[in-house]
């Protein structure tokens, strides 16, 4: 009794002095660059900075790492360990914060003592690892955090008994306005490559007074390099249905790049009338394109959208207010597992 | 917007007896009015035919501030343009034509672009060339932006220039300085003339820039313009003399004065 005692003041001392393990699972992305996978690190670095005893778990031991594509930064503070051959200490009052693509590991996890959420960015990809019937409840993860509201009323319509959060993401500093005017150049950014290959080739078969504008495929990019294509920019295309959140456009709109974008299925919370050229037909993008080619070529753009984009991308790169909601999240957690021990102990 | 830029705006012209003179006079000059941005003066070089001093004296300029100056030697755009801009009191030049049209932006993106790219002596506007009818017949000077064609984008460079020859001076907008000691534009040679230059110009001076927006209108080969006259009218030339002007134009820009250059048909 007074060893089980011992153990529960030990993690409540854990839990108080932010010594408390909380581990984030990321995908390696072998050198690109990917939205999902920056917002891990942005919040692990969050709480680090913070006091909070934040730690990248990745699957294998070759781990490619973020530098080349993020910052060395995020590599040299974060600790890093792998899954596969390593003896993890996961003590109760620790956390695993599992992304929603690793259904599969719920299950491997499920008798782990720690605390388990699940993150969800991307809603189309939750039930690809999971068995039919299967829910994170099930694995005993009841803590989910999400990225908008539309996404949480979205997922609880089938993710049942579980209790959300919403972090929404920052837009990196990368993503400033430039100083320069932009060129011809048009950023594409689709789910489906075969999206930008045929916007691509129609657009100079039926416009050929266009040729001249370049098409830019922003797939491959570290972020400073998708940054700095970007500000080169007078235009980005996006197409991506499945789409959680819709950082990209929020992207471009830091640069000061209008979008011309098809409506995702989920449609983000951001998205207005005024902030961009929204279309629900894909096959009609080429001639929205070659309109605002025209209007851009002659300087008739209505302003209004420029001021609109700058008014949305502002709700979206302040920094601290990320980090302000991150903090408060996990605190919470903690708290909450304080309480429980706490329970525990008056137990005994 | 009324605020002026140090540019003036050069215009030869050689009679008021081409078609559609007048028509064509009065959209030129009311896009010289549209301009978001205005310029400095309107220097007119013209001729002294009787008919254009006449037109050129009761034509209401309004806010403009034309200067007129008479040619009074033998009519011939390069040497009207040359005289124009040593007329001329900004610091910045740019060559009209009466049956072309500024667009009502060019001015502000000349000046929107100097600030950013003080270094560039030298901005070509996106050019629609247009026919008779105002037909849209394609762009001039927009290929500096095209895929894996300049090695800096939206830079013009004389290796570019030697393979491609699709770009113009109308509506250009250059340095007073820059153009007079080029050496201007040379008379003696036809055809190429506009080429030459250019070729010679980024020889010379290597920043040469488009600006990616529609800058002027220009009609191409309007009835009893130099160009239709090069093709249809009485001093039509044949393939072996564009080539020949062609051959001269990759010859000459080494040099900055006219070397009086004559055509001559070879006899074997």
């Amino acid at each position: 009794m007074n060893d089980i005692k011992t153990k529960i003041e030990t993690s409540l001392t854990n839990l108080k002095e932010k010594k408390s393990r909380i581990y984030f699972v990321v995908q390696d992305t072998k050198g690109n660059a990917r939205a999902s996978v920056k917002f891990i690190y942005d919040i692990a670095m969050a709480l680090k900075d913070d006091g909070f005893n934040s730690i990248i778990l990745h699957e294998k031991k070759e781990y490619t790492g973020v530098e080349s594509w993020l910052d060395e930064s995020y590599m040299s503070k974060l600790p890093h360990q792998a899954i596969e051959g390593e003896n993890l200490n996961i003590s109760p009052e620790d956390f695993i914060v599992l992304p929603e693509i690793y259904g599969f590991i719920m299950e491997q996890i499920k008798d782990l003592p720690c605390g388990k959420i699940v993150l969800t960015q991307s809603y189309s990809y939750i039930l690809d690892t999971l068995q039919p019937g299967q829910t994170w409840s099930s694995f005993g993860f009841f803590k989910c955090i999400t990225t908008s509201e539309k996404q949480k009323e979205y997922v609880e319509t089938f993710m049942k008994k579980i209790s959300y959060d919403i972090i929404t993401p920052v837009i990196s500093a990368a993503f400033t306005k430039p100083k320069l005017p932009p060129m011809p150049i048009i950023a594409m950014h689709t789910r489906d490559q075969t999206d930008t290959i045929n916007i691509v080739k129609q657009f100079y078969l039926k416009y050929p007074q266009f040729r001249w504008f370049t098409f830019r495929d922003m797939r491959g990019l570290s972020e400073n390099e998708f940054a700095n294509s970007l500000k080169n920019c007078f235009l980005s295309v996006w197409i991506d249905d499945a789409s959680g959140f819709g950082t990209y456009p929020l992207e471009s709109m830091s640069c000061g790049v209008p979008v011309i974008g098809k409506i995702p299925d989920l449609i983000p919370e951001w998205m207005d009338e005024k902030n961009g050229i929204w279309v629900q037909d894909k096959l009609k993008i080429v001639d929205y394109i070659a309109e605002f080619v025209q209007n851009w070529l002659e300087d008739s753009v209505k302003p209004e959208l420029y001021d609109d984009i700058e008014v949305t991308a502002q709700k979206y790169n302040n920094f601290e207010n990320f980090k302000t909601n991150v903090i408060e999240k996990f605190s919470g957690y903690l708290n909450n597992r304080i309480n429980a021990f706490e329970d525990q102990l008056k137990k005994i | 917007m009324n605020k002026n830029i140090s540019l003036s705006v050069i215009l030869p012209i050689k009679s008021s007896k081409a078609k559609d003179f007048g028509v064509f006079f009065e959209k030129a000059i009311a896009s010289l009015h549209n301009q978001q941005e205005q310029c400095d003066e309107l220097v007119i070089v013209h001729t002294n035919e009787e008919s254009l001093v006449s037109f050129l004296d009761a034509y209401d300029f309004k806010s403009l501030n034309v200067v007129k100056k008479v040619w009074n030697e033998e009519p011939n755009y390069c040497s009207q343009m040359n005289y124009g801009v040593e007329q001329s009191t900004s610091e910045w030049v740019s060559f009209f034509e009466f049956d072309d049209e500024y667009s009502n932006i060019w001015f502000k993106n000349f000046k929107k672009y100097l600030e950013v790219y003080p270094e560039v002596s030298t901005f070509l506007p996106v050019v629609v060339d247009v026919d008779n009818k105002e037909v849209f017949a394609g762009f001039t000077n927009e290929a500096t932006f095209a895929a894996n064609f300049a090695q800096e984008m939206g830079y013009l460079t004389n290796e570019v220039l030697q393979d491609y020859q699709n770009f113009q001076t109308s509506g250009i907008i250059l340095k007073k300085d820059v153009f007079i000691l080029t050496g201007g534009f040379k008379p003696s040679i036809k055809l190429t003339f506009g080429y030459e230059f250019l070729l010679r110009l980024s020889y010379n001076s290597p920043s040469i820039m488009t600006i990616p927006k529609l800058g002027y209108k220009h009609t191409n080969l309007r009835e009893g313009s130099i160009f239709w006259n090069y093709k249809f009218g009485d001093n039509k030339i044949t393939e072996d003399e564009v080539k020949f002007w062609l051959q001269t134009a990759k010859k000459e820009y080494f040099f900055t004065t006219d070397r009086k250059i004559k055509y001559e048909i070879q006899t074997s």
